[in-house]
């Protein structure tokens, strides 16, 4: 045995180092923010065990096909978590292999390509997980309590969730090491585009749900049944290692030890022979795809039809250029087009800025912000994800209409609308606008030294961000709204409250990013999860908690009668604003104050 | 100790690299001086094995970088212009890291700590978090732990960037020693001054292409220039520009 530590140790043992170190590093925080965020990650833990309890408890009591209905769920929610799974991991095992300074220095160290490959591996699997983990915990709990059993079953899950965990993270890797050898930023965008649309239009059309009229409700229940079980019998499918790891759960829980004993062979050896397999064969393509990220302009230009038809709009581009400036040369006898000007071509976010007249330096930061967002697949990627399925969720509403004829549903719908559309708006503002200050990292010197200085710039991006993504929530607030048939001043109530909370958490996220930067990361996933990105997440979900519940409370349409409460409206509206402005305006002028006197 | 052969490499349709061949022997200080995009970056990735080229080959101690990455690595230290560093752990920590990574025992690494570390000042941030130093010092503990396996080959990039004269005297001097020692040394820079000062042998690569290379001395007759190192180097890729430029 060599007596030295493997590479793959020596990693593991610095990087879990400086993890611990960056933990104990809270000791520095305030004790405040610290105990907030402790009290919400357990009143999340908590309030989902609970949650997920009582609806565990409700569907099993369903006559004769309760233990069917929660087994199936069980099926369906590990089917849908292991595809979000397979997503999470692509993307951060692409920026942690092929955009990361840690790969780059270990592929000049002696260390062979299979270890660097198998800690980042590792190293990623735990990134996308450790979500996945806090998500079922409390789920798995509560259906462990719901049926009785023994004490093993929680230590056995542990270790199946753990296996099954390594299943998603080795197949992830491997698609980002393809994608990486194959396709170049552009070609990955409109893949990626492609695959989210795709995937969000079979989901959209495979769950659409089918109107069913009141009164053929009741006598149809069995069929309704039916056809949820048809629609959702692929996530029994057993190659589904998602099927693997609840069929292990269950039986386990259900007391058929080797049952489950045989699925988790099943969940082992797979996990077992995919880590093989990459320990073994993904060496070698990774390194080329490294390579090849850094070497390549783009796949599109290795096609002769594509290079011709880039040329052909470049000269169209230029042409237009000239003859817009020949246009507007001052006076007769004007000089033809300067080289400078075929040298620096506007596009098109060039000239629709130039439209929206803002000033020059304004104009410079939104275009320098939009186009770094555009350039990075991992970020909108992900936004699009999410929108995508917040979209399919409101455009499938338009099938319980008929249901919804109650004042309590179409109530209790609508606000649950805003929360989801507000979670949305809050993981986006978390995950996009609060690490953008640390993204300037060492360049802030760049904007804070230029004539608009750091606040200004700050100012720029909370506009920026609030617009953008006012665009998305009112449209989809409006949409929904029509989709649910609601009267307009319906409409416009929750249109505006969606306003005032895009304001409020863009606030929360720009103000706290400017208090809690952190300049030498790259990666932004890696910025949201220290401190600041957690509080910043946590004071997010709080603020949409007390708001949906505040407007809720004072809804002037009433629960259970269709009398209206102007005035208990009017005050629940008075302190949702104050409480929205106080949210959003104390981290956000903290923020400005600290921009202004940062020395850079 | 290290040769390139012939490397090309393409990015899209530009030529990063046009068969630059070339022959650093044993401690020999080569320093490598071109323009900005000229392709310098480009040849010492592909010689410390970050990017492959598409045509040719680099060797280092007689190893191919592509097919033999790991011997060539053992027997190679490079500095980018921005290394990396743990930012989370001290710089003892971050040099028994590397030192361990080179398969040294910690006897050895103690060993070849204590000639460089006082060499580099670094004693007082030792034991100090890697994120609070500045740019200068990272500088010297990225520089201290790339010479602590005692490399045949050390290549290194714009090594003078946020070192004061101080320490940038230091780097100067230990590099030129461990040359004289044996070490292979390959510095990329915009300095003329410090290329004319340093270097056995200067490269000027231009547009992808090794436009030229010998001593100083050898350069000035090239070039027809006599003085500073800076006139010949401008007055060779001025020459390059003209002979290359397209036709109106």
């Amino acid at each position: 045995m060599s007596r030295f530590p493997s590479p793959l140790a020596l990693l593991i043992r610095v990087n879990a180092l400086s993890s611990w170190r960056r933990l104990l590093a809270l000791r520095h925080e305030s004790r405040l923010l610290v105990g907030v965020i402790a009290a919400f990650l357990s009143g999340y833990l908590v309030l989902s065990f609970l949650l997920f309890d009582l609806g565990l408890r409700f569907i099993g009591r369903f006559p004769g096909l309760g233990s069917l209905l929660v087994e199936r769920l069980l099926f369906l929610l590990f089917a849908f978590l292991f595809i979000l799974l397979l997503l999470s991991n692509l993307v951060i095992a692409y920026t942690n292999l092929f955009r990361n300074r840690e790969t780059a220095f270990l592929l000049t160290a002696p260390v062979p390509v299979e270890s660097v490959v198998r800690w980042k591996l590792i190293e990623s699997s735990l990134l996308a997980s450790w979500a996945f983990l806090f998500l079922i915990a409390p789920l798995l709990a509560a259906y462990g309590i719901s049926n009785n059993v023994a004490w093993h079953f929680y230590p056995v899950t542990f270790v199946f969730v753990g296996i099954f965990l390594v299943i998603p993270g080795v197949a992830g890797a491997a698609g980002a090491v393809t994608l990486a050898r194959h396709l170049d930023r552009k070609a990955f965008q409109l893949t990626a585009l492609c695959a989210v649309v795709g995937f969000i239009l079979l989901v959209a059309w495979r769950f659409r749900p089918e109107p069913v009229a009141d009164e053929q409700l009741e006598a149809r229940m069995q069929a309704v049944i039916d056809r949820l079980l048809v629609n959702t019998r692929f996530a029994q499918s057993p190659v589904l290692p998602s099927y693997w790891l609840s069929a292990a759960v269950q039986n386990w829980a259900e007391g058929a030890l080797p049952v489950a004993g045989f699925f988790a062979l099943v969940l082992l050896s797979n996990a077992l022979l995919l880590s093989r397999l990459a320990a073994l064969f993904l060496g070698r393509p990774f390194y080329s795809a490294a390579s090849s990220v850094q070497s390549r302009s783009s796949v599109f230009a290795e096609w002769a039809w594509f290079r011709r038809l880039e040329d052909r709009r470049r000269s169209m581009a230029l042409l237009l250029r000239d003859s817009f400036l020949a246009e507007s040369a001052p006076s007769e006898g004007s000089q033809p087009p300067q080289p400078l000007a075929r040298w620096t071509p506007t596009d098109h976010l060039d000239r629709l800025l130039q439209m929206l007249r803002l000033p020059p330096d304004a104009r410079a930061i939104v275009a320098k912000d939009i186009r770094v967002f555009w350039r990075d697949t991992t970020q909108w990627g992900q936004s699009v994800l999410l929108f995508g399925l917040l979209t399919v969720y409101i455009i499938n509403l338009r099938h319980f209409t008929r249901q919804l004829d109650s004042q309590f549903w179409i109530s209790l719908v609508s606000f649950l609308n805003l929360g989801a559309c507000a979670l949305n708006v809050a993981t986006i503002t978390t995950r996009f606008v609060f690490p953008q200050f640390s993204l300037e990292g060492r360049r802030v010197w760049l904007v804070g030294l230029a004539p608009l200085g750091l606040a200004r710039a700050v100012r720029i991006k909370f506009w920026l961000a609030t617009l953008a993504a006012l665009v998305l929530t009112v449209s989809l607030t409006i949409l929904s709204g029509n989709l649910l048939r609601l009267e307009w001043p319906r409409v416009v109530f929750f249109a505006g409250a969606t306003t005032v909370m895009t304001f409020t958490l863009n606030a929360i996220a720009v103000g706290l990013g400017v208090l809690y930067p952190n300049f030498r990361e790259t990666n932004p996933s890696k910025i949201v999860s220290g401190f600041g990105g957690t509080f910043c997440l946590v004071l997010s979900f709080l603020y949409i908690l007390t708001s949906v519940v505040v407007l809720g409370v004072g809804s002037p349409w009433g629960w259970r009668d269709n009398e209206s409460h102007p005035g208990r409206a009017a005050l629940a509206w008075a302190v949702f604003v104050l409480f929205s402005v106080l949210a959003g305006a104390v981290p956000l002028r903290m923020g400005l104050r600290k921009a202004a006197t940062t020395e850079l | 100790m290290i040769e390139l052969v012939d490397v090309v490499k393409h990015f899209g349709d530009v030529r990063a690299v046009d068969g630059i061949s070339l022959t650093v022997p044993k401690g020999q200080f080569f320093c490598v001086l071109g323009p900005n995009a000229a392709g310098k970056t480009t040849t010492i990735k592909i010689l410390v094995g970050l990017i492959r080229p598409n045509q040719g080959l680099a060797r280092v101690a007689g190893f191919d970088v592509q097919q033999q990455p790991l011997e060539a690595r053992r027997r190679l230290a490079y500095v980018p212009d921005f290394p990396f560093l743990y930012d989370k752990l001290t710089p003892w920590e971050f040099l028994r890291f590397t030192g361990q990574l080179f398969l040294m025992d910690d006897d050895h690494i103690r060993r070849a700590a204590a000639d460089l570390i006082p060499r580099f000042q670094l004693e007082e941030w030792l034991h100090k978090p890697i994120e609070s130093l500045s740019h200068g010092t990272r500088q010297r503990v990225a520089i201290t732990s790339a010479l602590l396996h005692d490399p045949e080959v050390f290549v290194i990039d714009e090594p003078m960037v946020g070192l004061d004269p101080h320490h940038a005297r230091v780097v100067k001097d230990t590099l030129r020693e461990r040359a004289q020692r044996g070490m292979t040394v390959f510095l990329s820079t915009h300095q003329t001054s410090v290329a004319e000062e340093m270097a056995d042998r200067v490269g000027i690569i231009h547009r992808g292409r090794l436009v030229a290379v010998g001593t100083p001395a050898e350069l000035h007759a090239k070039a027809g220039t006599d003085g500073a190192l800076e006139r010949a180097f401008l007055s060779i890729t001025e020459g390059e520009r003209q002979q290359t430029a397209p036709v109106a």
